[in-house]
């Protein structure tokens, strides 16, 4: 008869129930906090609607974002605008943005840091307790970054290179998110004015502006060539004066120095040429390394692909800067030699964010090794009193998450030497700008550095742009790196290098008067 | 063994209306007590009746049946209250009244049903019918998401795929049994590969196709599938090839392909499968904010009436049918969900068990196909929900709210029992055990 059959039938109903209740278990418990995670999730909108969520203090103790129940209704309030950027804003109207999305579920406290502590809770039914955020980030120096900006239209990015620990980060123009969190009625109208703003206020053009970088690039292109061995320090290109005075042609495109020269042509080598940021020889250079292996070079700088700030499951994500025009979430190859040269001096089809050249400056500071930067320091149980300060009981310290080796030692050391030459060189010092950069009073440290005027076209004001780190003398380990844009800002020597070289000294004062 | 249930159901009513109410008040029992009454009723009518059928299929029935009642009940709020016959009845209500439709029903098949000769020998006159029903519903029927599924009489809408699907049962078992020893022992061969012989499959085939064919224009793709899977494993059953259902499944993935190429609805259907985050205020919308209901669940749920999925941007679609099993799993936890699963494979057990001890093929070939388009309805829709499969909309037998399908589900429950008791009658003739 057919009893066989149906006995085997029997056997592959069973394996077919085992599968859909192992997939069932895989939703409802392995996957659940990542479920519980997601910002649509209906469990997240009413928890976030009537539950107190966690406070974010900086590296101090500083409230910087804390909520109070008004009429049953979960409030929160911003106290300082300079964070709002990197901050966002937890809006029952809006939804969240910045570290308040990426971070939602555990401020609310609908996931917790441990995920065995997860399973408990569910066994044991326990209310979910909000948790508070502390950053890495100190106030001072946001608010004096902020400052340093005023009311140009722009962004500080500073890194500890050594740790990837985000420093500062600000961008202009900025708005008070307490409004748009607010009641969902008058958070209409508050983002109504905010949009109607000139200036774009609700883009954070830390992480997603997209600028041409002019010669800061430069540093990209000189660490290019010496770590593929296309240069030395010590090469030169015999051509180059008289091209600094005739114009390079490069497949019938000719470059010509955008700086009119305090100093005459000459046979430079790199330290001189970036000191005097001279386009023709890092043109050159880009040249001598070649399309593809730029390219590399570039990717290996984070170029290319999108970065993140915090660990990837929990990333701020910051916008791909491209070296040529994006194609496919990747650069597209260079259409042409006269592409390539341009690219080599930041021009052309570049485009990049201040984190990613923070991370560039960052990389040389860091002996060639680029951190990845993250901004959440630990995660604690909440404070009922917030203006009193973060609890003492830490559930999760994140350690710093590592980085990746960009390029060898020995590059980034001659890299790091010709940047120290390019802000206090002879030369150096008639292009950043005399003691603009490195004369801010604090004694015996050095500064590294780059300036760029990214040229936009004609009849517009170039942006204004700096990248450096201090203190760079001998085998110090610098402390502090930074980026700085300010959109319309004219050369990157009369805008962004004092602002640079300002944050950076601020920075250098308050962990000498002891943090 | 009806005897849990008389526990069980109250305190499923009793937790819902505290959990609403927050107070220790456990609220109205009449449905309970009315569903209790009633399946104790069906049970001694049944054993009055002299009927020796299978004595634990009703009762694993009355338990799924419990749990989705309790569901139901705890839903109604939720949904809101239809009018029919000039009465105001939520969901609960509603479906009790099928559930006593649905059982004299199977007492009917049950106790009626003497004599099976009717059953087979009209077998292309049952295909005809079906077919006949489906081409109807097609022309006259009412189109809901998607899918042309529903006939309305008056206020009563039904679905006849439900019952195509036993008529479908019914003439495939009655030719197999037929045709069975040829189709098993008899092949052509080419070269090394023995291929079915296509002459005898040919008019099963025939009208499997025809079938098939109505049902996918009227873009019903899980009927579709549902009928596909019952067809293969009855095949599989009667000649124990695997060759024919890996064939099969060949076809059908090649056909699906096809299909998701040709049709756009099938298309969005398999985007929101592989990836439901892609949109997940559109498209993938249903299946994840079910995923977000399991997740709610975890291991040992939220409790009756806290699962949020209902109320999901103002009222979930589908939540009292298709996506009933995801609400069971958000407040019963997987703990709850992996039992009614555990239920329905006894359920399937049992009706396979039928299949075994029937005394002719003609009976095991129909039980084993009832029982497997159960048990094949069951998993199709979980995994479907549970996103091992494409999402389709078919009900759960017995836990889904819907007239038809529960109707469709006791006359199955009806004619295993009818054939259980038949086996059973002629062993003891020839004094063998049951």
């Amino acid at each position: 008869m057919i009893a066989l059959q149906v006995r085997r039938l029997a056997v592959y109903l069973v394996l077919a129930f085992t599968v859909v209740s192992l997939a069932l278990s895989w939703w409802q418990v392995i996957d659940a906090p990542a479920l519980a995670a997601r910002p649509d999730n209906p469990e997240v909108i009413v928890a976030r609607r009537t539950m107190p969520r966690g406070s974010i203090f900086d590296l101090r103790g500083n409230v910087l974002a804390s909520s109070r129940l008004v009429n049953g209704i979960s409030t929160r309030t911003y106290p300082d605008s300079s964070f709002t950027h990197l901050i966002g804003y937890a809006s029952l109207r809006f939804g969240t943005t910045g570290l308040e999305r990426v971070w939602d579920d555990i401020l609310i406290g609908q996931t917790d840091p441990n995920p065995v502590n997860d399973i408990v809770d569910d066994v044991l039914g326990r209310e979910p307790q909000p948790r508070d955020l502390t950053l890495t980030v100190d106030q001072r120096l946001q608010d004096f970054a902020a400052a340093q900006l005023g009311p140009d239209i722009g962004a500080v990015v500073a890194l500890d290179p050594r740790t990837g620990a985000v420093l500062a980060m600000t961008s202009t123009p900025t708005f008070d998110a307490t409004p748009i969190s607010g009641d969902p009625a008058t958070a209409g109208r508050a983002m109504n004015q905010i949009e109607n703003q000139p200036g774009n206020a609700l883009v954070p053009r830390d992480r997603q502006g997209h600028y041409t970088p002019g010669s800061i690039m430069k540093v990209v292109t000189a660490a290019a060539g010496l770590e593929t061995g296309s240069i030395t320090p010590q090469t030169t290109f015999p051509d180059q004066p008289q091209q600094e005075v005739e114009g390079f042609v490069v497949d019938g495109f000719r470059i010509l120095e955008h700086n009119l020269s305090p100093v005459q042509p000459a046979l430079w080598a790199l330290s001189e040429a970036l000191q005097v940021s001279s386009n023709i020889f890092f043109a050159h250079v880009g040249l001598e390394v070649g399309a593809e292996a730029y390219l590399d070079e570039a990717r290996a700088f984070g170029f290319c692909s999108g970065l993140s700030i915090g660990d990837p499951d929990r990333a701020l994500p910051v916008a791909p800067s491209y070296v040529t025009t994006p194609q496919d979430d990747d650069c597209s190859p260079f259409q042409d030699r006269a592409e390539l040269a341009q690219a080599s001096f930041g021009q052309g089809r570049v485009s990049v964010t201040p984190v990613q050249m923070a991370l560039v400056a960052a990389t040389i500071a860091n002996d060639g090794v680029m951190p990845q930067p993250y901004v959440v320091r630990d995660v604690r149980t909440h404070a009922s009193r917030p203006v009193r300060g973060p609890s003492d009981q830490v559930l999760e310290t994140m350690s710093p998450p590592g980085g990746s080796r960009v390029v060898s030692s020995s590059t980034a050391t001659q890299v790091r030497y010709a940047m120290v030459d390019a802000v206090e060189g002879p030369l150096g010092r008639l292009y950043a700008g005399a003691g603009a950069v490195s004369n801010f009073g604090v004694p015996g440290v050095r500064t590294a550095g780059k300036t760029g005027t990214a040229e936009l076209g004609p009849g517009q004001e170039p942006h204004s742009w700096f990248i450096g780190f201090a203190p760079a003398q001998g085998s110090a380990t610098p402390a502090i790196a930074v980026a700085v844009i300010v959109e319309g800002g004219g050369s990157g020597s009369g805008r962004a290098a004092p602002i640079g070289g300002a944050v950076m000294a601020e920075w250098l004062k308050i962990l000498g008067s002891g943090g | 063994m009806l005897l849990p249930l008389l526990i069980l159901l109250p305190i499923g009513f009793a937790a819902t209306n505290i959990y609403r109410t927050a107070s220790a008040d456990p609220g109205p029992m009449i449905l309970a007590a009315i569903y209790i009454v009633m399946m104790l009723s069906a049970h001694f009518v049944l054993v009055a009746s002299g009927n020796r059928g299978d004595p634990l299929l009703l009762p694993l029935v009355a338990a799924i049946g419990g749990v989705g009642l309790v569901m139901l009940n705890r839903l109604a709020p939720d949904l809101g209250t239809t009018s029919a016959f000039g009465l105001n009845m939520n969901v609960a209500e509603t479906q009790l009244l099928w559930f006593a439709v649905g059982l004299l029903a199977m007492l009917t098949v049950a106790i009626g049903l003497r004599d099976d000769r009717f059953l087979r020998h009209y077998k292309y006159t049952w295909a005809l019918a079906g077919i006949a029903l489906l081409i109807f519903t097609f022309l006259f029927g009412t189109e809901v998401n998607g899918a042309r599924l529903w006939i309305y009489l008056g206020p009563i809408g039904f679905q006849p795929t439900e019952f195509i699907k036993i008529v479908l049962v019914l003439f495939i078992a009655g030719y197999l049994a037929e045709h069975r020893a040829l189709l098993r022992d008899a092949s052509l061969r080419l070269g090394p590969i023995r291929v079915p012989p296509l002459p005898y499959l040919l008019p099963m085939l025939a009208i499997f196709v025809l079938v098939m064919l109505v049902v996918v224009v009227s873009k019903d793709l899980g009927t579709a599938l549902l009928f596909f899977g019952i067809f293969l494993i009855m095949l599989f059953v009667a000649t124990g090839r695997r060759s024919y259902v890996l064939i099969g499944l060949l076809l059908f993935l090649a056909g699906s392909f096809v299909a998701s190429r040709l049709f756009e609805h099938v298309a969005r259907r398999v985007d929101a499968w592989l990836d439901p985050f892609a949109d997940p205020s559109g498209a993938g919308y249903q299946t994840v904010q079910a995923l977000y209901a399991f997740g709610r669940g975890g291991l040992f749920g939220e409790g009756l009436g806290q699962s949020l999925l209902p109320t999901a941007g103002g009222r979930f679609f589908g939540v009292e049918t298709d996506f009933i099993f995801a609400v069971i799993a958000e407040e019963l936890g997987v703990i709850g969900a992996c039992g009614l699963l555990a239920l329905t494979m006894a359920l399937v057990f049992r009706g396979l068990r039928v299949g075994i001890l029937a005394r002719d093929d003609f009976s095991a070939m129909l039980a084993v196909g009832l029982t497997v388009s159960l048990g094949l309805q069951t998993l199709i829709i979980t995994a479907g929900i549970v996103k091992l499969i494409p999402l389709t909309g078919i009900t759960f037998p017995f836990v889904s709210y819907g007239g038809s399908s529960l109707l469709a589900s006791f006359i199955i429950v009806g004619l295993l029992l009818a054939i259980s008791h038949r086996s059973a009658v002629a062993d003891e003739r020839e004094g063998r055990g049951p």
